[in-house]
């Protein structure tokens, strides 16, 4: 086994669930997301010594499972159903704050819950997010700002209060 | 969760960290498998440049062979993807089916690929068959996402509802029964149980309720679409 095989495994070890769960926040289906992480996990043992050198491996493997998911939509004809599409659940979440938040999050536009994703489950500032996808570090600030206070809304005890009732 | 009047940023990103943590991911693939997959992919990219020079031609050919035979599914090793649902080889020998709420189903391929995937399935279009008894076992079989008695699931527009299938489970002898039903409405509903192979009888009429099965409706109801599902025993 060579050494860039090491390399990518225990990559590919440590990353795998996080950026699962990145894809999944931003797709909202979990199936989609695995094969579309899976794909791009190939891909970037494909192209090994470029993206090893990448700045953040893997905000590239995410990114790359976001366009793979994205080209097979376009190859069908259809626009990547980001917007109007609710993670799946889990028959292990209760009914409660979890699923309200995780409601929350599925309805936020789909570039405020691309940030807040890359933010979560890779730990990236916001420099960095935007290099990511492609825009200004304000722009990047604006959308975590705006989703965050989104997701704010559903934490406050007047939401929980209603929820009880 | 303590919750205060003004949570910090931080506050909020790591309660959503939370919430979307709580969904279980699946375990994952093996690393030899994906390495294998990038190195059939390096090897087509390469032999792809190599192939430029004739795919004009072969383009115009696989251009009147689609429009001959359709669209073909796009398919990936252990995934089959259809406009209408996604059924995912798992490596435990279940099978797990991703339904897209906004799309119709098509039952004959559904039946293919429930069959390829070796589920014993049996779909019908505009009836559903039934076994009276019903075999039991039907929930250890299927699990189907979200509960359908959750309100989460209750709540959801254009939640993609998720069925597992646990073929090594279904008792001897059954299949299991799929009825998609055109309704008014321009949406279908889908009815599904265990049958006993050598005992059941059909009916052209769309069951009220699932008494010993599962049952979901697809299909446009607006911008987001939506499914909504309910389960018996």
């Amino acid at each position: 086994v060579s050494d860039q095989q090491t390399e990518f495994a225990d990559f590919f070890q440590a990353s795998w669930e996080p950026c699962l769960r990145a894809v999944v926040a931003i797709v909202g289906s979990l199936q989609l997301a695995e094969d579309q992480v899976a794909e791009a996990f190939a891909k970037a043992w494909a192209s090994w010594p470029k993206v090893r050198r990448h700045p953040a491996p893997r905000a590239w493997v995410v990114r790359t499972a976001l366009n793979a998911g994205a080209s097979w939509w376009r190859r069908r004809g259809r626009e990547l159903p980001l917007a109007d599409h609710d993670p799946m659940a889990s028959g292990d979440l209760d009914d409660g704050l979890d699923a309200r938040l995780l409601t929350a999050i599925c309805r936020l536009p789909p570039r405020q819950r691309e940030v807040i994703a890359l933010r979560i489950f890779l730990d990236l500032d916001t420099a960095t997010i935007a290099g990511q996808l492609g825009i200004e570090a304000g722009t990047a600030r604006m959308h975590l700002s705006r989703g965050v206070t989104a997701l704010r809304r559903e934490l406050t005890p007047t939401n929980n209060m209603e929820a009880g009732q | 969760m303590n919750v205060h009047d003004e949570l910090s940023d931080n506050e909020v990103l790591r309660a959503a960290s939370k919430s979307l943590s709580a969904l279980p991911m699946a375990r994952p693939p093996d690393v030899g498998a994906i390495m294998a997959r990038g190195r059939r992919r390096r090897r087509h990219r390469l032999s792809g440049v190599a192939a430029l020079s004739v795919a004009a031609a072969g383009t115009a050919l696989v251009l009147g062979l689609t429009g001959v035979l359709g669209p073909a599914s796009a398919r990936a090793p252990g995934t089959i993807r259809t406009a209408s649902f996604t059924l995912v080889s798992n490596s435990n020998g279940t099978a797990t089916l991703t339904i897209n709420p906004n799309e119709l189903l098509d039952a004959a391929a559904l039946q293919n690929d429930l069959n390829q995937d070796g589920i014993p399935a049996m779909v019908t279009s505009g009836s559903f068959c039934s076994s009276d008894p019903a075999p039991t076992g039907f929930s250890q079989v299927v699990s189907f996402y979200p509960p359908p008695t959750s309100a989460f699931a209750q709540q959801q527009k254009g939640v993609h509802p998720t069925i597992a299938f646990s073929p090594a489970a279904m008792p001897a002898g059954t299949k299991l029964s799929f009825g998609v039903f055109q309704l008014d409405s321009g949406r279908q509903q889908a009815d599904f149980e265990l049958i006993n192979v050598s005992s059941y009888t059909c009916t052209s009429t769309p069951p009220q309720g699932p008494d010993n099965g599962a049952q979901f409706q697809v299909g446009p109801t607006g911008p987001a679409g939506s499914a909504t599902s309910s389960q018996g025993r």
